[in-house]
């Protein structure tokens, strides 16, 4: 990193901090605070929407997989549009004229206290964790390429972001939102440009293309139907959907953001604009990854892009005869790039192929190494390929922007959680438990010293999980238990009129264990986790209800 | 709870139905479309 580039970063991180602290103004009573006065424009809350879901391990992880996997990821996101149109007639409407703060007081509303502070207090404690492994995630890998200290990042990162969504509340969330998404924007297109500009001259993008192609690393569409493989158009299209359902549709951080529209109008264009950008925005990410592929094709990649686990073994004989084998396994595979550019033959192609799979096992065998040798079996690099590169390869300037982009995707997710944790501590629990009848401004100091809290927290949360790789597993697995279930109480409040506040409760128990049990007994993908804890909590729910004769609460189905 | 309700007194003017259910129609053609260009790209580079 040169001054520039330095400059840069900071430059990004100083502007952003005002810009968050600046919107203190807005913020003086609850509403304001926590909902922007319902004010914002459609395309504000649609970039925050859209910034709150691209963390910066989504925008660094993502690469790092289109570099060894290809581009099958993007089929996750085929169901999003559809989860989109699903959210937009159902709960943008029903939540906005409910006129409710979080997604879960309009449950009291339908069901009763009890259903609403288990989903609440659900919903902190897998976020709460979960901001921590966002924090934690880019933290460490930023601090190995970029050879800063782990706490220092963490607290760079998490303490920043805390500060200004702190004093200015979702306000600052949104519109730091904003601009953080043109920083990604911008760092994304620059990053294209050059890498496209870095291929050899007798190699077009075009030949690049055609260079991933083969290696079958643009198959965006798999149409086999099996449950254990885990992007597939199915996946996408079906477990996938219930999954956004879930997740835009009735977790705080992401229901708070078209709360603050202006209108049902603009919170459903604003929903809509994910609708029609996220998979062009996916695929130009994973085109990022699939070029850096390419442009190691002619230039050779480290074995391990994680420079702390491979600097532990690289004095060893054993390593070094590996490193050998793959400098070998490169330069045939460099060779037969090139002639497989110049002439585009099947035997040319066949040549490739064959050259590519050498040089993958070797780098396998060097993986393996790490593996026997540091003891840690779960070791993978992939999120490291992306900011290796951008660090070695790209020039100064472009490395400042893109390292402003990993702080601006991790942060404007890391200030939504943190502002949707607060929201929920203060409306579900403080005013709705324990001090029902202050005024304005001590709720909003509540909700500042909440966010202040829950900041501090995930800091903590990502000093341990950096150490704790399963840690990361728990969270992520709890996070996929709670929604698919979550999203079955929220089927039974808004469709299902005969279910009940005992049917709900205890719906989200069994779904929850249902999850479980499928998770211990079957070795389905995660994705369809979301399917079976909504089906099973609709089901249960349901049935649980038809035993409980009381009338549903009064002028809820209605909201 | 009910002391702290908001009152939304403001008139907003809303679109009606039958015309989002057009942007509905569209959001799903335009899926359609672009999985399909995606499955073309795929198949067109890998020969």
């Amino acid at each position: 990193m040169k001054f520039l580039d330095w400059a840069i970063v900071v430059a990004y991180l100083v502007y952003v901090i005002w810009d968050g602290i600046r919107m203190t103004k807005h913020s003086g009573d609850v509403e304001g605070y926590f909902l922007a006065n319902r004010s914002l424009p459609w395309w504000a809350v649609g970039l925050s929407v859209m910034a709150t879901q691209l963390s910066a391990i989504t925008l660094v992880g993502t690469t790092g997989q289109a570099y060894t996997d290809g581009m099958r990821f993007l089929q996750f996101y085929y169901g999003l549009p559809l989860a989109m149109v699903i959210l937009c007639i159902t709960v943008v409407p029903f939540f906005y004229r409910a006129n409710v703060y979080t997604a879960y007081e309009y449950l009291e509303r339908r069901f009763d206290a009890k259903t609403r502070s288990l989903t609440s207090f659900c919903f902190l404690i897998s976020r709460g964790l979960g901001v921590g492994v966002i924090i934690a995630a880019p933290s460490v890998i930023l601090s190995i390429v970029l050879g800063w200290s782990e706490i220092a990042t963490i607290f760079l990162m998490g303490l920043s972001t805390t500060v200004y969504t702190m004093i200015g509340g979702v306000q600052a969330v949104t519109w730091t939102d904003v601009k953080q998404m043109a920083v990604i924007f911008l760092g994304l297109s620059v990053v294209l440009i050059v890498i496209i500009a870095q291929f050899p001259q007798q190699v077009s993008l075009t030949d690049g293309l055609y260079l991933a192609g083969s290696l079958g690393k643009l198959e965006t569409v798999n149409t086999s139907f099996d449950l254990t493989e885990k992007y597939t158009i199915w996946s996408g299209l079906i477990a996938a959907l219930f999954l956004f359902l879930a997740y835009f549709g009735c977790d705080q951080s992401q229901v708070q953001r078209f709360l603050t529209a202006k209108s049902v109008s603009e919170g459903r264009t604003s929903l809509l604009m994910s609708a029609f950008l996220k998979i062009p925005m996916q695929f130009m990410i994973l085109l990022i990854g699939v070029l850096v592929f390419v442009f190691y094709q002619f230039a050779t990649p480290p074995m391990i892009f994680n420079s702390v686990e491979s600097a532990k073994v690289e004095q060893k004989a054993q390593y070094q005869i590996l490193q050998g084998e793959y400098d070998a396994a490169h330069a045939i595979r460099e060779a037969s790039a090139l002639a497989f550019v110049a002439d585009k033959s099947d035997a040319a192609r066949e040549s490739y192929v064959a050259a590519d799979k050498v040089f993958n096992e070797t780098r396998k065998n060097a993986t393996e190494f790490i593996k026997a040798e540091t003891g840690n079996k779960s070791f993978n690099d992939v999120n490291y390929v992306f900011p290796t590169f951008v660090v070695q390869n790209m020039p100064m300037g472009v490395i400042g922007l893109i390292i402003a982009a990993i702080f601006a995707a991790a942060m404007s997710s890391i200030s939504a959680e943190l502002n949707s944790l607060a929201t929920a501590t203060t409306i579900d629990f403080y005013r709705r438990h324990f001090r029902t009848d202050a005024d304005d401004k001590h709720y909003v100091r509540f909700g500042r010293a909440a966010t202040f809290v829950w900041g501090i927290f995930a800091c903590i949360v990502a000093i341990y999980a950096t150490n704790l790789g399963s840690l990361i597993e728990v969270v992520n697995k709890f996070g996929s238990f709670f929604y698919g279930s979550l999203l079955g109480v929220f089927v039974l409040a808004i469709v299902v009129k005969r279910a009940r506040p005992r049917g709900a409760f205890f719906g989200l128990l069994i779904g929850i264990a249902s999850v479980w049990l499928a998770s211990v007994y079957t070795n389905i993908e995660f994705l369809w986790f979301n399917v079976v804890g909504c089906l099973a909590t609709v089901l249960a729910g349901y049935l649980i209800s038809l035993t409980d004769r009381r009338e549903p609460n009064a002028g809820t189905a209605e909201a | 709870m009910g002391s702290h309700e908001k009152k939304n007194t403001e008139t907003v003017e809303e679109l009606p139905d039958a015309w989002w259910y057009k942007i509905y129609a569209g959001v799903v053609l335009t899926t359609i479309l672009v999985i399909a260009a995606l499955y073309a790209f795929s198949r067109y580079f890998s020969l």
